[in-house]
């Protein structure tokens, strides 16, 4: 009972924006069995549970290249544009993003409020 | 200049196989991450056509001026801004992608082709190159995109389940108690996610129970699934004989039935930190009496954390009983729901024998049908109390469906059309069924009762209890606000029980007081239950347990008993499966009991069915009912051998097979075989394969293993995740699944059969070793009128005392009313199913042989019984199951009660049958014979448990040449004796005055002289008690009915010669049987000899016949045989006159 108990908290990836959390695998570039692919980031991996491909892995999340917040990959909590951004970064720096990011982030808020009122 | 580019590359072609195949070269090879071939590279092709279709739009949309834009804001951004994020200026797809492809062997590949496109090859260029890489970065970031939304999606819904906000607060109650009830309805996600709580909070070896098997699977899927395997083989399930336990595992799924048969090995449970009950609202017989053990086991094991899980269903109850646990509801997410009752006329009730009137239902339908649009979806659930009612009611829906297309009835319903569930109560709390807006409630279940007396199973219709009407209106309220229309009155509704009745005060205890014994719980008539079953009911069946010699008299486990406790089978089954390992027909006797302990696979409604009923004639044996299993099994697996798969049904046959190994009879069978051989019963099953080809064969099974394997992975891949739609036409032919355990075959509708058929047999062989089975059932097929006649016996006294007798008068009446009668219940038919249903002539005595005797009285050497698995009564009494026996020879070998009068010419057996037989000196050799024959079988028994207890290696020298010589013996018995007498049953005042009692001083009183309680095999005759006469045996009395028509025939002497020795002189009919029961013929003698057995009593022949006397005349011991023993107590007797 012990070792979980220590092991669990040390293993698992939790997203500072959303508290998704899941196990990972390994944090690197460089995930087992990927071969040729490298990772542009320093990412939490896991294996792919959805893919029948036991060797597929599935990136759970990275830092943010300026707060260092610990975010998931999810829409709703980062960006990745050359390098991870959290979503309060990008709001912060919003500006010096292109317009297409602008632009998709402007209708995202739209549509999400659309959704709620 | 891409325009350029392309243009000089104008040979190349995306389309083209060859093509594609270059760049499978540089971007899929055999070691990369996506190989060439595999499901993802053929889906990445196909993304790459999307992709480039995508580009060539965007291109051709003119994002060139966009870019320019995008250009000039850039430089105004860098003013703006504190700090530099260092972002490029250009926008492009590709710096939101976090994923590299790396290229360092490509690019060497790519200064060979660089030069070779230039010489207009047609090889791929740079520019093919590096559009196929960065189709595949999308690619590769789309399918990232995939399954982060699944796992985000996954981790959303457990966040919404109900019982999430209580996540911290259950973990907590369990460190602090060791008993705590968490209660919530059906949904709330108890059954998921508590054991995956604990498991996160650090708990290790986690058992969940369930009632059902296929619980325990999907479950442990599911959690599995969820905890993204990231417990891997941590997670697992076992269920009777099947199991994905490692020695890793930290949380198992298992049966109540299971975690019962662990305690019995470790009694403290010592193996589980936490032990869930799940489900425990449904008061299975199981259940209930696991938490009584787990109660008591509880002081043991003080460490241990138990969760009972309910729906909020009787929760003090729970809680009670365990010393006021704590309990944590869990508040369903219900919206709310409308009650309509709309109790049924009096004029469509249906009585009890009559077919459901199905206008309420029809009425139900229409009027959803104009209250609501077709645009608000919502699925119909009806609860009905049985399989009968659910065809009758849903053959009307499928009118009515037909005729609106508004209705459907399964799976998933196109828009527009409703959806209309039928059920039986088992859709209350057990299954999950989305989208159900409308539920209809008969307000009726069937249930099982048992009358102990009768020993009679009854399925009758009930009103529910109140608890179970409020889940069924529950079940309309899950998605959004529902409707729920009552068959019955508010007043009804008022006067229902407040709960259901629970299993133990409806079932036979039988095993479950075996299983208490062999727990050693002390009497069963303390324990503490949850809810005590009726003391009559477990009285019945300490009784029982003592008839079938499971107890001894003082409630003890015989060894017998003890053999039994641990088949996981019933005491019927087990004691088949016994006595059939001690002949050689363990196979046939595995096939048989296997088939009778699940459902059968002969469908009820495809018995109309002419070219069915014509499919299955050559498997029927007018034997009786498990011999046409056992055809049926054999033909299966003969059949599966010659053809591949399922192109050699037609579909009729199919239905049978299909059933077959659906309702996994198969299954059944091996896993029963496995125990047998655990047991080390099977000695003389197992053969052991030549050593030298062992490997090889091994070899090629792995091979076929791993080929199964990965065609269920295929099926599995194919079927996952795609939901059904239904097409409106489908599902008519009057199908419906049976809501049990083994539904999931019945769900296939005809067309989807072929499909179905498939990966059951998949399925099948990757559990068993086929070809082994082929090669026990080409062992177990055609089975001589020897063996055949054996394996009766072994049924009839594994069945009995479930016996019947044909009414005398059933040849005189047409087929469809034959009348039969058992010792508690008269006139029972025999169940349409049977074979003796279709053919009874065989059960009535032949007409030549028949000399009457009086009016009452048919004189045959041909009477039959029958000996039936299950007497089950629905609108009648129906025996089913049958094998047919014949009558003296049967009664005689099996019969626990065997009295008879002076000359033995008049049999009462078991207190109702009585047999007259016609010619004193054929009783008295019929008589004999068969005491022989069951003092040697006990005795061989006896031998065999005894070694199963030691170990297999002594049997086989031991006993073999006993048990043919048996076997022989026994068939002879069976089938050439000739003996002609009359049958009856006793009327209920012929019973009161069967026995002549005990008697004190009466003119027979020298019979129970000290000197004339003679020694017989097994113990000393000795006067009953009860009924008076003689105790020869435990089971033979003799010299005890009333009737006794010459008083001094007892003591009559004739002069008889022993066919075995050459004793010669006047014998009395008990003397000479007591005389054939120890004399042996001289080869025989020699035999027994050489058993290792008698070795061990002394080296001389004779010596394994004496045993010590005690003389009381000459007051000293004496060492004879029998027949010495016989002639020196004569020479007292002679001298004392």
């Amino acid at each position: 009972m012990e070792p979980t108990t220590n092991e669990s908290p040390r293993n698992t990836f939790t997203c500072q924006l959303c508290d998704l959390s899941s196990p990972f695998i390994y944090y690197g570039q460089k995930p087992p069995n990927t071969r040729a692919i490298v990772l542009l980031e320093e990412c939490f991996v896991t294996k792919d549970p959805f893919s029948p491909d036991k060797e597929k892995f599935l990136v759970l999340g990275s830092t943010c290249s300026l707060c260092s917040a610990c975010v998931c990959v999810g829409s709703d909590c980062s960006l990745f544009y050359t390098k991870r951004f959290c979503m309060q970064c990008v709001n912060k720096h919003l500006d010096q993003f292109p317009h297409q990011i602008q632009a998709e982030l402007a209708k995202r808020k739209h549509s999400s409020k659309a959704a709620v009122s | 200049m891409d325009a350029d580019k392309r243009r000089e590359s104008r040979s190349w072609d995306w389309d083209s196989p060859h093509c594609r195949a270059q760049l499978d070269e540089i971007f899929f090879r055999q070691h990369d991450y996506i190989q060439a071939g595999s499901p993802e590279h053929k889906e990445f092709w196909a993304f790459f056509d999307r992709f480039q279709r995508f580009k060539t739009k965007r291109d051709m949309s003119g994002s060139g001026a966009t870019r320019r834009e995008d250009r000039e804001k850039g430089k105004d951004r860098r003013k703006t801004s504190k700090v530099d994020l260092g972002l490029p200026q250009e926008y492009d797809a590709r710096y939101r992608i976090n994923v590299s492809v790396c290229t360092r062997d490509i690019e060497e590949r790519l200064g060979r082709t660089e030069h070779r496109s230039k010489q207009r090859s047609s090889g791929p260029g740079s520019q093919e190159i590096s559009d196929c890489r960065l189709a595949l970065l999308h690619f590769l970031d789309f399918s990232q995109r995939q399954s982060f939304g699944k796992l985000a999606k996954l981790r959303r819904e457990q966040k919404n389940l109900p019982i999430f906000q209580y996540r911290d607060k259950i973990v907590g109650l369990v460190r602090s108690h060791s008993v705590v009830v968490v209660a919530g309805d059906t949904g709330c996600g108890k059954s998921t996610q508590v054991p995956q709580y604990l498991l996160s909070a650090g708990f290790d070896h986690i058992a969940c129970t369930q009632p059902r098997r296929i619980a325990c699977i999907s479950l442990a899927k599911r959690v599995s699934f969820e905890s993204l395997n990231q417990y891997g083989s941590k997670v697992g399930y076992q269920i009777r004989f099947e199991t994905t336990r490692t020695t890793a595992t930290k949380l198992l799924f298992l049966t109540e039935g299971l975690l019962l048969r662990q305690i019995q090995q470790d009694k403290t449970l010592a193996q589980y930190q936490v032990v869930i009950v799940d489900e425990v609202h449904e008061r299975h017989l199981h259940c209930d009496f696991l938490l009584g053990v787990l109660r008591s086991l509880l002081a043991d094991h003080p460490d241990l954390r138990l969760i009972l899980m309910s729906a909020t269903i009787n929760i003090k109850l729970f809680s009670d009983y365990f010393n006021s646990a704590p309990v944590l509801q869990v508040p369903g997410r219900l919206f709310p729901i409308q009650v309509i009752y709309q109790p049924i006329p009096p004029e469509e009730q249906s009585s009890r024998t009559e077919k459901l009137d199905p206008r309420p239902y029809l009425r139900i339908l229409q009027a959803i049908d104009q209250r609501y649009p077709p645009e608000e979806r919502g699925d119909l659930l009806l609860f009905l109390s049985g399989v009968a009612e659910i065809s009758t009611i849903q053959e009307a829906c499928q009118v009515y469906a037909t005729h609106t297309s508004r209705w459907i009835v399964f799976d998933i319903a196109p828009p527009g059309v409703r959806k209309c569930i039928i059920s039986t109560n088992i859709a209350e709390t057990s299954v999950t069924i989305d989208g159900v807006r409308f539920v209809v409630d008969s307000g009726k279940v069937k249930e099982m009762s048992f009358d102990p007396k009768a020993k009679l199973q009854r399925l009758q219709e009930f009103w529910i209890s109140q608890a179970s009407s409020e889940q069924r209106k529950g079940r309309a309220g899950r998605t959004g606000p529902g409707v729920c229309y009552r068959l019955y009155a508010e007043s009804d509704y008022n006067a229902f029980a407040s709960y259901p009745v629970p299993e133990i005060h409806r079932v036979a205890l039988d095993s479950l007081i075996l299983q208490m014994k062999s727990m050693c719980l002390g009497d069963p008539l303390s324990f503490v239950f949850i809810d005590p079953p009726p003391a009559a009911s477990i009285q019945t069946a300490l009784t029982y347990l003592k008839e079938q010699g499971a107890l001894d008299s003082c409630g003890e486990l015989t060894p017998i008993g003890t053999l039994l406790a641990q088949l996981p089978v019933d005491v019927v089954i087990g004691k088949m499966l016994v006595l059939g390992s001690l002949f050689n027909l363990v196979e046939s006797v595995l096939t048989v009991a296997a088939a009778l302990s699940v459902q059968s696979p002969f469908l009820r409604s495809s018995q109309h069915n002419p070219d069915c009923a014509t499919a299955r004639q050559p498997l029927h044996s007018n034997q009786g009912d498990p011999f046409t299993l056992l055809n049926t099994f054999n033909a299966w697996v003969e059949v599966s051998k010659h053809v591949k798969s399922c192109d050699m049904f037609d579909t009729v046959s199919m239905y049978v097979f299909i059933y077959l190994s659906s309702t996994g009879e198969g299954t059944e069978r091996w896993r029963l075989k496995e125990v047998v051989q655990e047991e080390r019963l099977g000695g003389a099953a197992t053969r052991n394969a030549p050593s030298g080809s062992d490997r090889e064969q091994r070899r090629k099974r792995l091979t076929e293993r791993r080929k199964l394997h990965q065609m269920k992975r295929d099926h599995e891949q194919q079927e996952g995740g795609k939901r059904k739609v239904l097409r409106l036409d489908e599902g008519q032919d009057g199908e419906f699944s049976s809501g049990s355990d083994t539904e999931e075959a019945s769900k296939g509708k005809k067309d989807k059969t072929e499909q179905n058929i498939d990966i059951q047999e998949v399925k099948f062989k990757l559990r068993h070793n086929v070809s082994e089975l082929q090669e026990a059932v080409g062992v177990g097929q055609d089975l001589s009128s020897r063996q055949q006649a054996l394996l009766k016996l072994l049924l009839c006294r594994g069945l009995y005392p479930q016996l019947a007798l044909p009414d005398e008068h059933n040849s005189t009446r047409k087929d469809s009313e034959q009348v039969f009668h058992t010792k508690n219940k008269q006139g029972v038919v025999i169940h349409p199913t049977s074979v003796f249903a279709s053919d009874p002539e065989v059960l009535h005595v032949p007409e030549d042989d028949n000399s009457e005797m009086g009016p009452d009285r048919k004189d045959s050497s041909r009477h039959q019984l029958l000996a039936f698995v299950t007497l089950l009564e629905t609108n009648k009494p129906y025996l089913s199951n049958c094998v047919r026996v014949p009558a003296l020879q049967a009664l005689l070998l099996v019969a626990n009660s065997v009295d008879s009068n002076a000359d033995c010419t008049r049999l009462i057996v078991d207190g109702w049958l009585e047999l007259e037989l016609r010619e004193p000196e054929e009783a008295l050799k019929v008589l004999s014979k068969a005491l022989t024959l069951r003092a040697e079988l006990e005795r061989l028994l006896h031998v065999q448990l005894q070694q199963s207890k030691l170990g297999e290696a002594a049997v086989q020298g031991m006993s073999r040449r006993s048990i043919e010589k048996l076997g022989e013996g026994l068939v002879r018995f069976l089938l050439y004796t000739e003996v002609t007498y009359s049958l009856r049953r006793l009327t209920a005042f012929q019973t009161q005055n069967l026995y002549i009692g005990p008697h004190s001083d009466s003119e027979l009183s020298h019979t129970n002289a000290p000197g004339l309680s003679l020694l017989v095999p097994g113990g000393e005759a000795k006067p009953d008690p009860i009924k008076g006469g003689l105790s020869v045996t435990n089971f033979f009395t003799y010299n005890c009915l009333t009737d006794s028509r010459d008083l001094y025939s007892e003591c009559l002497r004739i002069f008889w010669s022993c066919p075995n020795c050459d004793l010669y002189m006047p014998l009395t009919p008990l003397e000479r049987m007591q005389h054939e029961a120890s004399c042996r013929p001289a080869g025989e003698q020699q035999q027994l000899e050489e058993e290792p057995e008698s070795a061990k009593t002394g080296p001389s022949s004779m010596s394994s016949l004496t045993r010590v006397y005690h003389c009381n005349v000459c007051n000293e011991d004496l060492t004879l045989t029998s027949t010495e023993i016989l002639k020196h107590k004569r020479q007292h007797m002679y001298s004392a006159k």
